[in-house]
């Protein structure tokens, strides 16, 4: 059998799609682009322009589709789909890179704990209608004691107690610290994504006409004869108040008490301080500390301080 | 600067989020803007290139008075507003006949410019060919050794494949190639390959001289025929769709080294992210356990009231009968009123 015949058609068949050029092309399949690096033919440039610029098109639009052909093909309704590489050529992006999202408290003190995520689903079941209700929202399962027909009441309770309405104030209470929560997270994100000088100002102007309202109000008088400056404002609604000149022993006590206790407490700024010290913003290690001696004997104690310390 | 706007309901929060700077880029936008005088060939050009260059192209009607290489604030601007990252600006005056600003922006800025004089132009109607559907991607080809070697043609090219092809996909249809832009220079001129060597210099000079010498750029556009060839790669026939443009390169801006650093950087895509579609958010697309990709789709509620139930002729609504003729309703009344009698004599 002469196999030489089958060769040379296959030769035959190859020489139409493939493309013989002195420098080869430079194919960014990502792209789609075929780049032809040849320098031009100046004669056929100048004798017909369409059919040069066609037939060069044609060879470089040949081998990109080769190309384009060579990669790993998978099947859609729409026809073959190639899977593209990305792309060798570097082209400038349109908009910046996204910044990341700043971490939530909770997000920060969980990644410092190595607290996993964990999706809860949206509906659970309820035995009662035996059917998945939603967790939360309209005739969400935590309004269950809000809707229940019988509820317990403490043996103690007020004659208008009611059950319902403390559930509802208990969740509402629930929804508002979240919001407070989230605002305070906006702020803290805003606070480390600014490093604006005209934001800091403001922040300090804004804490000089605090310490200065707290200073006029310092004295008996409440500031009405200390001498003002051209363009200071009036402070309004300052009243002075007195406590009465006879109380009774155990309010007089109790108030006592409570300057004796502010004396003994550490103040806030050196707190603060101290805390920051103590190791990040996320873990109070004192504090830790502290509550684990409180719990525990004294050999313990040691052994947890050491490892602390490694 | 334009204010900043906080979304007051989740349809324009949605808007605002499409604009966010994403990891992976969707295609640029291109705006058209015409000079205070684009002549007739000008006009027709950028309507061709807005054809190409469509669903991502927006047109302003209206004539401009802007200076893109003077003052820059204006397409900043538009920039931002349209959500827009491409200009093609038209303009001819007496110096500069036929001109053709491309402007590219990054991050509302502009990054660099470019341009080209038309000096002969064919359009896609004048060619009695099959055209390529709107809006699928073009394969580009470059040919000239100079657009690895001269900056000029460097920047001209990183520019149109930014134009016509600058999204990155991670698959295509290989039945949907349908047309090719070629951009091939004319040969280059003897006096810039003996002055290879101080390239840098002749461009920084940007002398009228200088911009003379650059060989003319000839722009075409071609739909693919793919044959079969008797092997798995087909061959490919091209022919003529038009638009088919010769530029010539004038006046240009080079990117700023530091804003062109910033756009350069690439973000680090991990691999579970690349195979999930480039780090582009897919909603309700999910693959379960045994590998098979769930998507979940809306369906609209039901319009009830349209069902076709069971045909009853006691069903049949009154003004059906009314209309076939006025004896006939009559008829009809009498029964009734009869029906009704004998119910009450029930």
């Amino acid at each position: 059998m002469d196999v030489s015949e089958i060769l040379a058609a296959h030769v035959a068949k190859q020489k139409l799609i493939t493309v013989e050029k002195d420098i080869p092309l430079e194919i960014d399949a990502g792209f789609l682009t075929v780049t032809d690096l040849n320098p031009g033919d100046a004669e056929s440039y100048d004798e017909s322009l369409e059919e040069y610029l066609l037939s060069t098109a044609r060879d470089g639009v040949q081998a990109l589709v080769s190309s384009l052909f060579a990669l790993p093909i998978t099947s859609s309704a729409d026809g073959p789909l190639a899977r593209l590489p990305s792309p060798t050529t570097q082209l400038p992006r349109a908009k910046p890179l996204p910044k990341p999202k700043p971490l939530t408290k909770w997000e920060k003190f969980a990644k410092a704990k190595g607290i996993q995520k964990q999706r809860k689903d949206k509906k659970v079941w309820d035995e009662e209608k035996q059917e998945w209700v939603d967790r939360w929202g309209w005739k969400g399962a935590n309004k269950r004691e809000e809707t229940q027909w019988l509820s317990e009441v403490p043996a103690n309770a007020d004659a208008d107690y009611d059950p319902a309405k403390i559930a509802r104030g208990a969740r509402k209470e629930k929804m508002a610290k979240n919001e407070r929560q989230h605002q305070q997270n906006l702020v803290r994100a805003q606070a480390a994504n600014m490093n604006s000088s005209t934001s800091d100002r403001f922040e300090h102007k804004k804490g000089i006409d605090r310490t200065l309202a707290t200073a006029r109000t310092s004295t008996a008088s409440m500031g009405r004869f200390d001498r003002t400056l051209d363009g200071e404002k009036r402070l309004k609604g300052l009243k002075r108040k007195f406590s009465a000149a006879e109380v009774s022993a155990t309010a007089e006590k109790s108030q006592n008490l409570a300057i004796l206790k502010n004396l003994d407490r550490e103040p806030i700024m050196k707190k603060a301080k101290s805390s920051k010290e103590a190791g990040g913003d996320v873990l109070n290690i004192r504090k830790a500390i502290r509550s684990y001696e409180c719990e525990d004997e004294k050999g313990e104690k040691m052994i947890f301080i050491s490892v602390v310390l490694a | 600067m334009l204010r900043t706007i906080k979304p007051k309901n989740a349809r324009s929060k949605r808007v605002l989020q499409a604009r966010e700077p994403k990891e992976v880029e969707d295609p640029r936008t291109a705006i058209f803007v015409k000079g205070t005088h684009s002549g007739e060939k000008v006009t027709g050009v950028m309507k061709e290139l807005m054809a190409l260059k469509r669903p991502n192209a927006i047109s302003f009607s209206k004539k401009n008075a802007v200076r893109p290489f003077e003052d820059a604030s204006s397409l900043e601007f538009w920039a931002q507003k349209n959500d827009a990252s491409l200009f093609v600006v038209g303009q001819t005056t007496k110096k500069r006949p036929d001109g053709m600003v491309l402007v590219r922006m990054y991050d509302n800025r502009v990054l660099d410019m470019c341009e080209l004089g038309v000096e002969n132009w064919v359009s896609m109607n004048e060619l009695k060919t099959p055209k390529a559907t709107p809006g699928h991607k073009p394969l580009m080809h470059f040919a000239s050794e100079l657009f690895d070697t001269h900056p000029r043609f460097i920047q001209l090219k990183s520019m149109l494949m930014d134009f016509f092809s600058g999204e990155v996909l991670d698959s295509i249809c290989l039945a949907g190639l349908e047309h090719v832009i070629s951009v091939s220079l004319a040969p280059t001129p003897a006096s810039m390959n003996s002055t290879a060597d101080n390239l840098q210099g002749s461009a920084s000079k940007a002398s009228e001289g200088a911009e003379s010498s650059l060989p003319k750029v000839h722009v075409r556009a071609y739909t693919i025929r793919l044959l079969a060839s008797g092997t798995r790669t087909p061959r490919v026939e091209l022919t003529p769709m038009g638009p088919s443009l010769d530029l010539v390169l004038r006046r240009n801006t080079e990117p700023d080294p530091e804003i062109l650093k910033q756009a350069m950087k690439r973000p680090k895509l991990r691999k579970q992210d690349v195979e999930k579609g480039l780090g582009k958010k897919r909603k309700n697309i999910e693959v379960d356990e045994m590998g098979d990709v769930r998507g979940r789709i809306h369906v609209a509620k039901q319009d009830l009231g349209r069902l076709q139930t069971r045909k009853m002729k006691g069903l049949k609504g009154g003004q059906e009968e009314s209309d076939d003729s006025d004896d006939e309703s009559g008829d009809e009344e009498a029964a009734q009123s009869r029906r009704r009698k004998r119910r009450k004599g029930e």
